[in-house]
């Protein structure tokens, strides 16, 4: 039996403040696909995730409404295509990324991840072919999703990937130079990329898990935001180890919302349940965002001072609260910044509080990194690697992951506006320091080797 | 004897609980379940009780009637039918119907109809109705138990219907959600 302030506030939860299932993702294991035979291929991947994913959306929705809690996208991630792919060149990768386009189409899915290379410590033959493709795959499809880790812990960072990529997010940018460089939205590198992440653009299935499984993204920054405000209401002069426990109970809350749905999904689709990743993922909703968070904690902005230590507390406690409500939690869980999906963030860099340097010291304590960042379009290859490489030391060093996605849009300067759409939102372009130049640093090539704290044996 | 249904009705005053159960103490009666709610300020008690096998149910009344002289309070006792509902399936699932909005007469008729009307069972219902200029304020809570055999989808259209032809918003949600966020 439950008391009305019980049933109410979880009413609140979901009809004002946001709460729902960010992504339930199925992920589908491939290697059992594979063929040098394009054609067989080709064929075997439809089959297998059609027989899969056949009931994902009906199911979702069927349980979602069950419980009165929307289950927002549905997704697929698969096996790295150029692990299961390895025989194929760069023509042929992009024929596989049209073919896993229109599985999406036809099992009604928007985004498919999976599109991705591991490259961390070397750059095999499937590696260098599924880069090679990466520009054509993302602007001649609309539901693919790639990712590429180029860095770890253990393995160091390897900076010709980083090369590579920088040149394949620029040639991505023109050949989507009339949509702001959107195919760059579907696109992200990694340090540490965890291989049971629900969320895209970065999901793939990792190569030791099960056949098929389900992971479960939830969000809820409107939730923390509202238990904040309510808390801070009710006593004004609360410290931050009070507030600290409010969001650590917010999180724990809606942790078990997303590993009941998840659970449930995965038993109806006759298939094993993964982990539920809490991150607090804004859209460009009002209430719906990360920044406001940081408004409810006193700040004039999130960028300003005082940023860094809101968020780093804000992603530990998220993360407290997720590990005691499930014993299954893992994907990112923490705190998204993605700069065009929220709007309060948008605002926040174009008033000048949020700067692209802020952002890269606040992805030192939360999730991810430069994420949905829109630079200048004439930055070159150096400097884009540059920002790429640096963000993949801070996820090396502090053994986390970061990751960036950014979209240096094409004949666009500093300040001009983006328009992605949808979830991907709009923003105005970030200033980036000496963008134009081209230092060398990153042309010496080779691995920056793992460090000291990597020799744990 | 077989076990006793007892209730208690009255205007809400401390000592009630121990004032019933004291006499039934005296008379040699078991309590094997108790509830009470209080309404605004009406109390309201339930008490399932085992009498010894020489006492008869007339005998409890009077003592109950005699022991609580001059308070006010309403005292009904019968046998109790405790045997188990024969069409209550074991593998029903609870949900929660919760409709809010502005307060006129005739709500938990209107929804209690649709409700029986489908052979559905009402476990629990709360209605708070404070009125005035908040319709948020006035909540119906029902709590219900649905079974396979029940048109769920029927049922559901059907109180989503009738909520939007009376101006409430209603939310129907399986428990589990519930004690999924509140209970740890």
């Amino acid at each position: 039996m439950f008391n009305e302030q019980e049933i109410l506030s979880t009413i609140q939860m979901v009809k004002s403040e946001h709460l729902d299932v960010r992504a339930v993702t199925l992920g589908v294991n491939l290697f059992d696909c594979v063929s040098h035979d394009l054609k067989v291929f080709k064929q075997k991947i439809r089959e297998k995730i059609i027989t899969k994913a056949a009931d994902l959306v009906s199911v979702c929705d069927t349980v979602g409404e069950k419980y009165g809690i929307e289950v927002v996208n549905k997704r697929i991630s698969t096996s790295p295509i150029a692990l299961v792919g390895a025989p194929f060149n760069a023509d042929q990768m992009v024929e596989i990324a049209h073919c896993l386009n229109d599985i999406a189409k036809e099992v009604n899915i928007d985004f498919m991840g999976g599109f991705s290379a591991l490259v961390e410590k070397g750059i095999a033959n499937g590696d260098r072919a599924l880069i090679e493709a990466l520009p054509r795959a993302l602007a001649e499809t609309q539901r693919i999703c790639a990712s590429v880790n180029v860095a770890t812990t253990r393995s160091g960072i390897n900076m010709d990937a980083v090369l590579d990529m920088s040149k394949a997010i620029k040639q991505a940018a023109a050949l989507t130079a009339d949509d702001d460089g959107l195919a760059c939205a579907k696109l992200c590198v990694f340090a540490n990329i965890p291989q049971d992440m629900p969320f895209m653009a970065g999901a793939y299935l990792g190569v030791g898990v099960a056949d098929s499984v389900i992971n479960v993204g939830v969000s809820g920054p409107g939730v923390v935001k509202s238990a904040i405000e309510r808390a801070i209401e009710a006593s004004p002069d609360l410290s931050l180890g009070k507030i600290a426990e409010v969001i650590k109970n917010t999180a724990c809350k809606v942790t078990r919302v997303g590993e009941l749905i998840g659970r449930e999904v995965a038993d109806n689709l006759n298939t094993r349940f993964g982990v539920v990743d809490l991150s607090l993922a804004p859209t460009p909703t009002v209430g719906d965002s990360i920044g406001e968070i940081f408004q409810a904690l006193g700040l004039t902005s999130i960028g300003v001072p005082g940023s860094t230590a809101a968020l780093a507390m804000l992603n530990d406690a998220v993360k407290k609260g997720g590990a005691f409500a499930s014993s299954h939690v893992g994907g990112l869980s923490g705190a998204f910044i993605p700069v065009s999906e929220d709007l309060n963030i948008a605002e926040a860099a174009e008033k000048g509080y949020l700067t692209i340097e802020k952002l890269e010291a606040m992805t030192c304590v939360c999730s991810v990194g430069l994420d949905m960042v829109p630079i200048p379009g004439d930055i070159s290859e150096e400097t884009l690697a540059g920002i790429i490489a640096d963000e993949m030391a801070i996820g090396m060093i502090n053994n986390k992951t970061t990751a960036t996605r950014l979209i240096p849009v094409p004949g666009k300067k500093a300040g001009d506006s983006v328009y992605f759409g949808g979830l991907l939102g709009e923003a105005k372009i970030m200033h980036v320091a000496h963008a134009t130049n081209k230092d060398s640093f990153v042309r010496h090539g080779g691995r920056i080797p793992a460090p000291i704290h990597s020799m744990k044996n | 004897m077989d076990k006793l249904i007892i209730s208690v009705l009255g205007k809400d005053r401390p000592g009630i609980i121990a004032a019933i159960s004291k006499s039934l103490y005296t008379l040699g009666c078991n309590l094997e379940n108790v509830n009470q709610v209080t309404l605004q300020n009406q109390f309201a008690g339930i008490f399932i009780v085992l009498p010894p096998k020489d006492l008869s149910v007339e005998a409890i009344k009077q003592t109950l009637v005699t022991d609580s002289a001059g308070t006010g309070l309403h005292i009904h006792v019968d046998l109790a039918d405790t045997d188990p509902n024969g069409d209550q399936a074991v593998d029903g699932e609870d949900f929660v119907i919760t409709t809010i909005g502005p307060d006129q007469k005739g709500l938990v008729a209107r929804f209690t109809k649709l409700i029986a009307d489908a052979k559905v069972n009402v476990t629990n219902l709360r209605a708070v109705f404070e009125g005035g200029d908040t319709p948020e304020a006035n909540v119906m809570v029902y709590e219900v138990y649905i079974t396979p055999d029940t048109d769920q989808k029927g049922l559901f259209a059907g109180l989503r219907d009738k909520a939007s032809e009376l101006g409430l918003d209603i939310s129907i949600q399986h428990k589990n959600i519930f004690q999924a966020i509140n209970k740890i």
